[in-house]
């Protein structure tokens, strides 16, 4: 018999596996999995128990077009990854402790590092969870005028709630919202009527009740914040 | 015994994609494509979505095969994690839609097929040997999450059973499958 603790434990992560957890759950999971040792074993030993049940899946041969895309997307990652933004990627150091969709996660963000065309990327953000620095989002401007927050996963909102996107320069008084985003989803903002981007401007993801926060500022959780980095 | 292909060494073919070679992800999706987007299929339930997280299964395995830690599993059961949570990932959000539309799982054509493979049942691995120890439904729970990708309430639905007892039947079978391979 195990104990209590470790039964349930154990079963929050055999769960995991067979992927029957809600949104929310997953959610919190793949945040306590990044600082949790004792569980992320627990899913390593249900994801070997449970691997040859994938033999049930017929194999169902994939269309011809498949591998030429694959080999494009490779391609791309080949021609654009120059060493310099791999290294600047590494020093931010959040490729360590990512495991399974956290994994999954990094490997979008520098796909879509390394896709990005260099020349003109001038500022990255990206946007953590504020306790355990998994990266959730990614923020691009390809220029002063336009930027792009690309998700790495698709985040669990609760029933009558929304995520809305803030930024706010070092100088400015107050954030100023940029809209509301759907989960899982890219959105492009235009950033005519704000002052240029800068260095270390602060973007943030917060939960508000649908239709966006009703007193234009900030009022639920911030659930990932970053701050602009220039690249190049 | 029923398997007449040569083994396919997973964790060197691994070791080869970190150090750029793509002949070794090549060798990896020939071998390896058609099972993962099955696996896929199974869970999506759509063919162009399948094939989307198989690309993306396969780029994410390229660029974090210098990650892969065998000490945590096999290389086989890496790619399959990747593979699998990526499709599990992509049909969470929409899950609760899914389950309002009572129909769309029965009119599901690839639904209720799969689990007649018998063949496999004798096959050597031993969870099916522990799967063959569960009550028929709670084994069906288990394999509708697994291998469909199904939601407690889809299989509640699925089995005609109150939620409340899908939870418990798969508590209690994943404490019984555990205690079996242990």
């Amino acid at each position: 018999m195990k104990p209590d603790n470790d039964e349930a434990l154990d079963t929050l992560a055999g769960e995991f596996v067979l992927g029957t957890l809600s949104a929310e759950q997953h959610a919190a999971m793949i945040e306590r999995l990044s600082t949790d040792p004792s569980l992320r074993d627990a899913v390593d030993a249900w994801e070997v128990r449970l691997l040859e049940l994938t033999a049930l899946a017929a194999p169902q041969p994939p269309s011809a077009r498949l591998w030429g895309r694959i080999q494009r997307s490779l391609n791309e990652l080949a021609a654009l990854s120059p060493p310099q933004q791999a290294n600047w990627w590494q020093r931010l150091g959040l490729w360590q402790g990512l495991s399974f969709a956290g994994l999954a996660a990094s490997a979008v963000l520098a796909f879509t590092l390394f896709t990005a065309p260099p020349p003109t990327t001038q500022f990255v953000v990206v946007l953590v969870t504020p306790n355990s620095q998994t990266a959730g989002w990614v923020v691009q401007a390809s220029d002063s005028r336009m930027i792009e927050l690309i998700p790495l996963g698709k985040d669990a909102v609760p029933e009558g709630m929304a995520l809305q996107f803030w930024t706010k320069g070092e100088q400015w008084q107050a954030p100023v919202s940029l809209g509301l985003v759907k989960p899982g989803e890219s959105y492009r903002v235009p950033l005519q009527s704000l002052p240029p981007l800068e260095a270390n401007q602060l973007f943030e993801l917060t939960l508000e009740k649908t239709g966006g926060s009703p007193t234009g500022l900030p009022t639920g959780p911030v659930k990932f914040i970053g701050r602009a980095v220039k690249v190049i | 015994m029923n398997s007449p292909v040569a083994p396919f060494d997973f964790h060197r073919c691994l070791e080869a994609c970190a150090q750029g070679d793509r002949r070794a992800l090549q060798a990896l999706y020939d071998h390896e494509g058609a099972r993962l987007l099955g696996v896929a299929r199974r869970i999506v339930r759509d063919d162009a979505i399948a094939e989307d997280i198989v690309h993306d299964a396969i780029i994410r395995i390229w660029m974090r095969a210098a990650s892969f830690d065998p000490a945590r599993g096999s290389a086989r059961g890496w790619i399959y994690s990747i593979t699998r949570h990526l499709a599990l990932n992509t049909i969470r959000d929409t899950r609760r839609e899914t389950v309002l539309e009572e129909a769309d799982i029965d009119a599901t054509p690839t639904f209720h097929g799969g689990l007649d493979d018998i063949d496999l049942w004798s096959g050597s691995a031993k969870i099916y040997r522990c799967l063959e120890q569960l009550q028929p439904s709670p084994q069906r729970c288990i394999l509708h999450a697994y291998v469909d990708g199904c939601s407690h309430a889809e299989i509640a639905r699925l089995l005609g059973a109150p939620l409340g007892t899908v939870k418990a039947w798969i508590k209690r079978s994943l404490k019984a499958l555990r205690e079996c391979l242990e």
